[in-house]
């Protein structure tokens, strides 16, 4: 997944400002070399795009990281030895990315690293971990159809996040859809899901589009969604189209309750950047929304609006970058302080479970993929999503869902032999 | 101008071949493949800033599409290697894994050379160098000069980058081309880490540094700096301008596209970022504050800043105003020092030069006497 922000740089410009005002949070380590000298501590990397364009969305996953990390150290971090984060703005640039991925494993080796939000930037990085034998922790919501040996995925994958929600939109709105998309693999991905699962209800896509990356200008859309008159506007648009997108179909008139659209991209993020009036209606599916209630969750938006401002929000992408540092944790205390390599942390990884806050989540011991909790949120004005449905049980991930025959093992990817 | 020496030949000569025998000797210093790495990438940014410099401090034309041919360069290279990747999905000999993802049966005819090295390498230096022929056959001989030389090549720049995002099934789209298998060469393997590509980037840095500087001091150097500073005279004088502009264009672009190949080995992936506009105008900026007018300078320039911005970001302590820092750095150099750090190279005195000042100053002295009398 991806997502472009002018927002970003405003952030970013604002960012600068504020650092320079209020310094630095202590838990950014002055000097690399003294760290590593020290014996009592685990370093991880942590690499989030501070800066650039994923940077608005890219720094709430750093803040819930670096939260993760304070409340291990603060309860005695990993059987007494405390995490120690390595921060880097790899800039929202691959290679940028690729840079300060090297820094962290080989020259800090780091037996970690936290980061990503786009698939191009964790495609750019992963020959560095598959070279070094490293380990990534990956929280975003992706395509799915990968299968690296070096990377722990805790975001959805297509059949979680659509296994409910294609059934539940047939069930309640009808069989004919619109497909609309952002032009790469990932909405590609999610459509070719999509297709299958219509097939098996007897549905129909009568209509399959995708517009360029941060393309804002909807009308010949819009005009398409007046005559084909679909059921569902399925849409895997990213960023800022997704801002455009709401507000020229509420601007063209139509009606989200005969013609609602149903994102697999929409967060809280981007209802806040549109307006709640221009989400209103509409639908979502993800494993998290803030507004879930459980016990885990306050304590979670709690906690970072404490530490970040009573504005601060909680998405679907920051909700797993928080969670994993836990996971991680949990299976480092597995090992023995001497036996902490990557190699080990994912093998100790596999099967480890833990109450998320949206629920009790389990790392799949064959593909590294995580079992996750579906939800359908229906956005209200407020900007918070309202959960209409939620999985009862956890979803298995899939990678290769669509692609039957084929099946992602701790060995790499295998054909199963028909 | 005041405190600037105009230094002789012998003299840049030993300044460019003290900067080669640094460069080479530099691994041995270090010990950390990530740093060696590093430095492997500086070497080819400032091998790119070079190309720059022919075209925009010699010739006066300020290409803002120079990461076209880069990253046509390094699209070319990646392609090959990515053919030499044993796909997980499809096995040896088989797709593309990207290919596969996007429903494409059968490799695109354009893919097929490029199971040739020498086809890549060849491809690496001449489709931009094609490219380059004809933009500036048709904007030179349709004498567009100045900023709407860089508007046309910005443009270009922006429409390649749009397509080769939007053609994903070919391309790769967004992602770019990613899993590129080592290049193996001469039985020596290029991989990001080996001392070999270090080697291999140093070495065709120096060599187009002396390449450049012979082309430069040659009479059709001579031409081109006079085109820079006024090309309406250098037409009247008979000479075919426009020729001249592309073939600095051309040249430009063909070390440009070389150094994308290296970028490839050095970071072993292709992403259309390596040709968007960002890394267009680093470039630029690279070349303006070594010093565009200088081949040796521009290159500099870009390890400079590249090594700066790097170790400004990796300090804690900057991690969230090192933009800002580059950007004033920027400023300061501009506003003090227009024509780059080079510049104070050029304020050092040499004795050569002093003679040679002493000698005008006398001659200009005599023909005012002249005209005087």
């Amino acid at each position: 997944m991806a997502q472009f922000s002018r927002r970003g740089v405003v952030k970013g410009v604002a960012g600068l400002a504020g650092a320079a005002t209020f310094g630095f949070p202590q838990i950014w380590i002055k000097n690399s070399g003294l760290a590593r000298a020290a014996g009592g501590e685990i370093k991880v990397g942590v690499l989030y795009s501070l800066t650039g364009t994923t940077a608005i969305i890219e720094t709430s996953l750093n803040q819930a990281t670096l939260m993760a990390i304070e409340e291990i150290n603060a309860a005695g971090g990993v059987n007494g030895r405390k995490l120690v984060p390595v921060v880097e703005d790899p800039a929202s640039d691959p290679a940028t990315f690729a840079e300060k991925a090297r820094k962290l494993v080989i020259g800090e080796k780091c037996v970690s690293v936290f980061g990503s939000y786009t698939s191009a930037s964790r495609k750019a990085v992963l020959p560095i971990f598959e070279r070094y034998h490293n380990l990534y922790w990956y929280p975003t919501l992706y395509e799915g159809r990968e299968c690296s040996m070096n990377v722990i995925y805790t975001g959805a994958v297509p059949n979680q996040q659509q296994r409910d929600f294609v059934p539940w939109l047939v069930k309640n709105f009808g069989k004919r859809f619109y497909l609309i998309g952002s032009n790469y693999i990932y909405p590609k991905e999610e459509n070719n899901v999509c297709k299958i699962l219509l097939q098996k209800l007897g549905g129909e896509v009568v209509g399959e589009e995708y517009v360029p990356l941060g393309h804002s200008e909807f009308s010949s859309v819009i005009e398409k969604f007046k005559n084909t008159k679909p059921n569902v506007i399925f849409s895997t648009v990213v960023g800022d189209s997704v801002v455009a997108l709401h507000r020229q179909y509420k601007a063209a008139g139509l009606d989200p309750a005969k013609m609602p659209m149903a994102s697999l991209t929409t967060s809280e993020e981007e209802v806040r950047a549109m307006g709640g009036e221009f989400a209103l209606g509409h639908f979502t599916s993800a494993p998290y929304f803030m507004s879930y209630e459980s016990p885990e969750n306050a304590k979670f938006v709690a906690a970072i609006q404490s530490k970040y401002g009573k504005n601060a929000v909680t998405n679907f992408v920051s909700e797993p970058a928080y969670f994993q540092v836990h996971l991680f944790a949990q299976a480092a205390a597995k090992l023995a302080g001497s036996d902490l390599t990557p190699p080990t942390i994912r093998e100790a990884a596999w099967g480890q479970e833990y109450k998320a806050p949206e629920g009790l989540v389990k790392i799949d011991g064959q593909n590294s993929h995580t079992y996750l909790w579906p939800k359908i949120g229906e956005a209200q004005m407020n900007g918070q999503f309202k959960i209409i449905e939620q999985s009862k049980e956890w979803v298995e991930p899939d990678p290769y869902w669509a692609y039957p025959g084929q099946v992602c093992t701790p060995k790499g990817m295998v054909e199963k032999k028909a | 101008m005041e405190g600037q020496h105009k230094h002789p030949i012998w003299a840049k000569l030993v300044g460019y071949a003290a900067f080669c025998v640094v460069i080479l000797i530099l691994p041995l210093f270090i010990t950390d493949d990530y740093l060696l790495n590093k430095l492997a990438r500086y070497l080819v940014f400032g091998l790119v800033a070079m190309a720059l410099s022919i075209s925009w401090g010699y010739a006066g034309i300020l290409n803002l599409g120079q990461a076209v041919s880069f990253g046509l360069g390094s699209y070319c290279m990646a392609m090959a290697l990515k053919l030499r990747t044993i796909p997980i999905q499809t096995g040896a000999e088989g797709l593309p894994d990207f290919m596969v993802w996007n429903n494409v049966k059968s490799l695109p005819w354009f893919w097929e050379p490029f199971h040739s090295y020498g086809f890549a390498i060849a491809a690496g230096v001449l489709v931009p160098t094609i490219l380059a022929l004809l933009i500036g056959t048709f904007v030179f001989r349709a004498r567009v000069t100045g900023v709407y030389v860089s508007i046309i090549t910005l443009a270009l720049l922006v429409v390649i980058n749009l397509v080769v995002i939007d053609r994903q099934r070919l391309t790769g789209g967004f992602n770019g081309l990613t899993d590129l298998a080592p290049l193996e060469l001469f039985g020596l393997t290029f991989d990001p880490y080996a001392h070999a590509t270090y080697y291999l980037i140093a070495v065709s840095l120096g060599a187009a540094l002396f390449l450049g500087l012979a082309v430069v001091h040659s009479k059709t150097g001579l031409i081109m700096q006079a085109i820079r500073d006024d090309e309406n005279r250098v037409r009247y004088f008979g000479y075919d301008v426009a020729a001249y502009q592309t073939f600095a264009l051309c040249l430009s672009a063909a070390v440009a596209g070389f150094a994308g190949m290296l970028y490839t080995l050095v970071m072993a992936f292709a992403s259309p970022t390596f040709l968007a506009v960002p890394v267009s105008l680093s470039i630029v900026i690279w070349s303006a504050v070594g010093g565009r007018a200088s081949l040796l300078g521009s290159a500099m320039g870009a390890i400079i800043v590249t090594g700066v911005q790097g170790s400004l970001s990796d300090t804690p302590a900057f991690l969230e105003t090192w933009t800002l820092i580059m950007g004033a750095l920027f400023i300061i150099v501009v506003l003090f020092l227009p024509r780059g750090l080079i510049s104070l190279v050029d304020r050092i005195p040499l004795g050569g030069s002093a003679r040679r000042r002493a000698a005008a100053a006398t001659g200009a002295a005599s023909r005012s006497g002249i005209n005087a009398g």
